[in-house]
């Protein structure tokens, strides 16, 4: 079972690190949590209701969720010192029992992205800063601020990606743990799939000063399925039904 | 109404009887079926004149019903050139003909048909420009009869969309052969997608005759299309036209409001014949259609297209058709047999059973009207190749029928490299030399007998399932094809008085083809370019083999060596809106953006970003931007900088790298410390500059202009490549947010939000460079000195930008911060003589030029752009960007690219220019002779609309020369 979040009815303004999507989230009524620091969207209605839309076709913002990038000779020996051990291939990622991501980008090039039923932000030698450690060849990347983080999820998430993106990202040729680093309605991403139970679930992070032209660029997209956002309760909930992480 | 033309079920595949239509063209009203579309429910009611011709405004109907010819064209809302037999009719429509002046019945722009003889093909060229000045009394006039419909300016396109597909195989055609190689392809493990033109799956199974009782092509549809409605691995897309074939099996398919971007590894184009007409007089009147058009009429939408019918042939399918006529209640007089001894066959006998007349070895001569359409053809005896008898017989009708042969639809096999060639015996092309990925299979291969069709495209299918690996394909041997050509070689027949039409688009006749190669234009690429033979809507789809051939014959070549023009793509005319369809126009926002816009500001785009122009309402640029920056001179102001480019450069071998790729000497430069970083090219021009700041002996955190960090960082990539350096590189623009804080105030302001920062001079001196907290949020601090004032470059985490904003502006309200834009930060830096490279730097610009010698090492054994810069040096410079002010401030403002004259001579340009609120006049830069850049000497500048402005020559910085206010 997920943890709950540490406090309900969280204002994105109290805290020093925002969605640049905040504002949208109010709009639509969204009602915040502090997860162990990091202001999110919980939900913007009924749960129930929420958790279908995502088996449909549901976006989430996860933007201020913890993830850390990492490059350097060192970098792969360092992150496996850590319990991450990365994928030897390319544009694969590694899942960890929390649910957390670890993927390979390149030969010296990685990105960890914190399960989404974590119950603590990513360990203080993920965080810190520079040099993560001065004697090995291994420079962090501010993956956490470079990018925004969004999860397509449901059924339909292949079909938008489709309008999007000229990388076959459909089931039969992008699997579980498969990572595109390409361009998604003209503007960079990596996408990672990981699916939450037996939905469909595309990890979108993209350049954080496109974070909302994307946002509204996937939500147009989504409008042919009746998809919509979708807060992170909802996506954990399909986790816990599928008993993971 | 008129006339009721509906044939009883069966016949109407595609119409649903339980649901009239009501609509109206040429506003009368009419009524059809779910499922008609404008043309077959137009013939219902009799009306048979849908469209005016493009040249003679002769009256035209009906020809292939499929959706491939201009005759069909007509007015729809919103839409000119809409194919009647393809769209569909929909409640309360109202379309229209176009290209008429009156009434589409009586189009008194047709008297220009008695007029033909003077309009010879190529008179277009030849007339109309004498004499001089003639063509401007001309345009006028044929602009207006020019064109074909009317756009409507107002009207308002729907939503398009795009979407990418991927298979492993893609089957263009749902014909037969279509149906038959998607479900082996299917069956062999392959991933297939189907498209298909037409509403139904089947091709000419839902229409054809494949034997005397007319059973089998319908029951062979229905067992293939259940075949592959179950088969998962294959998807479906009907009313979808594969509109061409580009590199790597790249299939644009346009389906309603859609455009599917198609990868194939392999494809298979099953696309069939387009069937042609004969070339006699008068072969386009109402009432003269091709025998597949008649087909398609009777089996897809119940209508009979006659009641008194001649079909002209030149094969067995012609007699099948005879069949299918009389079946559905049309009289059959004759069939004329284009060949001499027509071979005895099951639909030849069963012809032959219903008693219909079959007159072999003659032609249809002429075709006569009256009343509108079609009302007798006149019958000739064939004596040689294109030569009919002096007299024949007139029998009436009001359906001529022309089953006389095919092309093969060759179009995307030729984009993807095909090659046509001809065969004689069969008269027909044939098409060869398709990469390895791509196949034909059916009548497009030249196989026409069922059995062989369905073997081929087995064949196919299995060749393409093997090609992708799928070593247990069948491959089957071709099966003989017993079918003879259709083609008769030869369905031409001149007439004293012309209009044998060879071309409807373009009303081309078939003198207009021999004029053409008799004007010396015998190629057939430029007989194309001279008639026009092929270029209208229908793209020679019905013309290219007549024309061909004609050609051929007056050259005294084989067709083969003749040749037809290339088929580009697209194979059919298609909407902007499917080319627009989503589009994608990224805009980057930084993380203070919305605080801007509370503030009231103007945003501007500055490549992607948008960025504050200037705070306050729309007109108050001027004195908006001169409050900002009179703010910052006098007290304090903070400008988001968040667009600023930075890289981060790091590992044992940063300092080399640095020193190898910008100009200065960054070896020995100390932590903690900024240090101006010009970069060059290697051949020695400026192509962007920052600040390097060392934040660890192993670490630079380097800063690189808005438009150009994305290219300096690829070219950092580039270089280290070769030199192979122990250095990771990686753009963190977007990781980082900015913020300058400038001002004699900003010290004390920032004071109040760093605990465990001495901000003295001493302390943290200009192009000092700190890691702390600012407001509790990590930063790292900047000492640079970009607008002339104390002030301080914050750069903060991204996500924590606003959160920055909120803190500093709620710190810096006692001492009246004022957010300032990019327009008044312009104006700072101009006033202490800071470049913008990219606007006072051009493609051209090397640092001596620019005042910058001083950011070039001549200490370093190397870096990009040295030894063009060291050459450089020998030789006298030929410009100067030097400063520049105008004493009367009454005199209109310089702009950016006025020119400098002496006299009447180009000598330099204006690259920047202000208002200075500071100094309470205009300042700028411009290129200047070196000789020329003495203070005090005069400019002469053309200005707008012509004005001369006097300027002169001013030494840089005009503001705080000593630099004494940054440093404080």
């Amino acid at each position: 079972m997920s943890a709950s979040p540490q406090a309900t009815g969280a204002s994105p303004a109290a805290f020093r690190r925002r969605s640049q999507l905040y504002r949208r989230h109010l709009q639509l009524g969204a009602a915040f949590a502090d997860y162990q620091g990091a202001v999110a969207v919980a939900a913007y209605s009924d749960l129930g209701v929420e958790r279908a839309q995502a088996e449909r076709l549901g976006l989430a913002d996860l933007s201020t969720w913890p993830r850390r990038g990492c490059t350097g000779a060192d970098a792969r020996q360092w992150l496996a010192d850590l319990g991450r051990q990365p994928p030897n291939q390319p544009n694969k990622a590694a899942a960890r029992e929390d649910g957390g991501l670890t993927a390979c980008l390149a030969e010296q090039e990685f990105l960890v992205l914190q399960g989404l039923a974590a119950d603590a932000g990513l360990p203080a030698e993920l965080q810190g800063n520079w040099p993560a450690n001065a004697a090995a060849s291994v420079h962090p990347l501010p993956r956490a601020d470079s990018h925004c983080w969004f999860a397509l999820s449901g059924a339909k998430a292949p079909s938008t990606l489709a309008k999007l993106c000229a990388v076959d990202l459909s089931s039969r040729s992008f699997a579980p743990s498969d990572v595109a680093q390409t361009s998604l309605a003209r503007v960079s991403a990596i996408i990672l799939r990981q699916d939450l139970g037996a939905t469909p679930c595309f990890h979108i992070l993209s350049d954080s000063s496109a974070a909302e032209y994307l946002w509204d660029a996937l939500i147009d997209a989504m409008q042919e399925f009746a998809g919509a956002p979708v807060g992170l309760e909802a996506l954990r909930t399909l986790l816990d039904s599928a008993g993971g992480p | 109404m008129a006339a009721d033309n509906r044939l009883p079920p069966p016949y109407g595949l595609l119409i649903d009887r339980r649901k009239p239509i009501a609509f109206s063209f040429e506003n009368r009203a009419f009524v059809g079926f779910a499922g008609d579309s404008i043309a077959s429910a137009l013939a219902a009611n009799g009306q048979w004149l849908l469209s005016r011709s493009f040249k003679y405004h002769r009256p035209r109907g009906v020809l292939s019903m499929a959706g491939q010819d201009a005759n069909v064209l007509v007015q729809v809302p919103g839409e000119p050139n809409a194919l009647a037999d393809r769209r569909r009719i929909s409640e309360g429509l109202c379309a229209l003909g176009q290209n008429y002046r009156g009434t589409l019945a009586t189009d008194w722009l047709s008297l220009i048909d008695r007029f033909a003889r003077f309009l010879p093909v190529g008179f277009y060229y030849k007339a109309f420009f004498r004499p001089r000045g003639a063509w401007e009394k001309w345009a006028p006039l044929l602009r207006k009869v020019a064109g074909l419909g009317t756009l409507d300016p107002n009207h308002r396109s729907e939503p398009h969309d795009k979407e990418y597909r991927f298979y492993d195989i893609a089957v263009v055609g749902g014909g037969p052969a279509g149906l038959a190689a998607a479900l082996a392809a299917a069956e062999a493990g392959a991933r297939v997608l189907l498209v298909e033109e037409n509403p139904l799956l089947g091709g000419s199974l839902a229409y054809s005759r494949f034997d005397a009782e007319g059973r089998r092509g319908e029951s062979l549809r229905q067992e293939l299309i259940a075949k592959v409605e179950a088969n998962a691995n294959i998807d479906v897309l009907v009313e979808a036209l594969c509109n061409g074939w580009f590199a790597d099996n790249w299939l644009p398919v346009i389906k309603g409001r859609r455009l599917y971007k198609v990868r194939a590894a392999q494809v298979l184009l099953c696309v069939g014949a387009l069937e042609q007409p004969a070339v006699f007089r008068n072969n386009d009147l109402p009432g003269l259609m091709l025998g597949s058009a008649a087909q398609r009429l009777i089996r897809l939408y119940g209508v009979r297209p006659g009641r008194k019918a001649v079909v002209l042939t030149g094969n067995s399918q012609g007699y099948g058709l005879a069949l299918d006529l009389q079946e559905a209640g049309a009289a059959v007089p004759a069939i004329v047999d284009l060949r001499h001894e027509p071979p005895a066959d099951e639909f030849t006998e069963a012809a032959k059973q219903r008693g219909i007349a079959v007159k072999p070895g003659h032609a249809v001569y002429e075709a006569r009207a009256g009343g509108g359409r079609l009302a007798a053809v006149e019958v000739r005896r064939i004596l040689g190749q294109g030569q009919c008898a002096e007299q024949g017989e007139s029998i009436d009708c009001d359906l001529l029928c022309m089953a006389v042969g095919y092309t093969p639809t060759y179009q995307l096999s030729c984009q993807a490299g095909g090659q046509l060639s001809y065969d004689d015996d069969s008269a027909m092309f044939r098409i060869d030399g398709l990469p390895e990925s791509v196949r034909v299979a059916g009548s497009v291969n030249g196989v026409w007998d069922l059995d062989a069709v369905l073997a081929d495209a087995r064949r196919a299918a299995g060749a393409a399932a093997r090609a992708l690996g799928k070593s247990g394909a069948a491959v089957p041997d071709p099966v003989a094809d017993g079918g003879r050509s259709p083609n008769f070689p030869w369905p031409i027949f001149p007439h004293p008085k012309g209009k044998e039409f060879v071309d409807y688009d373009e009303d081309l006749q078939i003198a207009d083809i021999l004029n053409a190669v008799n004007d010396g234009y015998e190629h057939v690429q430029l007989m194309k370019r001279y008639s026009t033979c092929g270029m209208g809507p229908s793209q020679g789809r019905h013309s290219a083999l007549a024309a061909a051939r004609l050609t051929a014959a007056a050259t005294g070549r084989t067709v083969a060596q003749t040749g037809v023009t290339t088929a580009r793509p697209p194979f059919a005319a298609e909407q902007l809106a499917h080319n627009a369809g989503r589009s994608f126009y990224p805009v980057r926002r930084s993380s203070m953006h919305h605080r801007h816009i509370e503030a009231g500001a103007q945003m501007m785009q500055a490549g992607a970003w948008l960025r504050p122009a200037y705070y306050g309402p729309k007109g108050g640029q001027e004195a908006a931007v001169a409050a900002e920056a009179l703010s910052v001179r006098g007290n304090l102001g903070m400008i988001d900088v968040s667009t600023l480019g930075g890289i981060e450069v790091r590992g044992t071998d940063a300092g080399e790298f640095l020193n190898r790729i910008y100009t200065y000497g960054f070896a020995k430069q100390p932590v903690g410390r900024g240090r101006y970083a010009l970069l060059t090219n290697e051949t020695g021009l400026i192509i962007d500059d920052g600040v390097a700041c060392r934040l660890h002996e192993r670490h630079y955190y380097v800063t690189a202009t808005t438009g150009a960090v994305g290219r300096v960082c690829q070219a950092m990539l580039r270089w280290n490549a070769q030199w192979r350096l122990d250095v990771s590189i990686a753009d963190a623009t977007s990781a980082w947010c900015g913020l300058n804080l400038a001002g004699p105030n900003s010290r004390a302001v920032l004071q109040n939000l760093c605990d465990d920062l001495d901000l003295s001079a001493q302390a943290f001196p200009f192009m000092g460079v700190r890691e702390s907290q600012v407001a509790g949020i990590p930063a790292r601090l900047l000492r640079v000195g970009f607008v002339g004032e104390l002030g301080y470059e914050i750069h903060a985490p991204q996500h924590c930008g606003e959160a920055l904003w909120d803190a500093v502006m709620e710190a810096g309200k006692s001492h009246g911060i004022q957010p300032f834009g990019v327009e008044a930060q312009r104006v700072l830096r101009l006033e202490k003589g800071h470049i913008i490279v990219g606007q006072d730097t051009d493609a051209m610009t090397h640092p001596a030029e620019v005042g910058m010698g001083w950011a070039v090492s001549r200490k370093k054994p190397f870096f990009v752009g040295g030894r063009t810069l060291e050459e450089l040096a020998k030789t006298p410079l030929k410009r100067v960007l030097a400063g520049f002010v105008v004493p009367d401030p009454e005199a209109p403002r310089p702009l950016e690219g006025h020119l400098l004259l002496d006299g009447q001579r180009m000598i330099g340009r204006v690259t920047s220019c202000s208002w200075s609120p500071t100094l309470q006049k205009s300042i700028g830069l411009a290129y200047v002779p070196p000789q020329a850049a003495k203070p005090g000497a005069e400019l002469d500048i053309k200005a707008s609309k012509g004005l001369r402005v006097r300027a002169e020559v001013a030494a840089t910085p005009f503001y705080d020369p000593q630099g004494k206010r940054q440093e404080m």
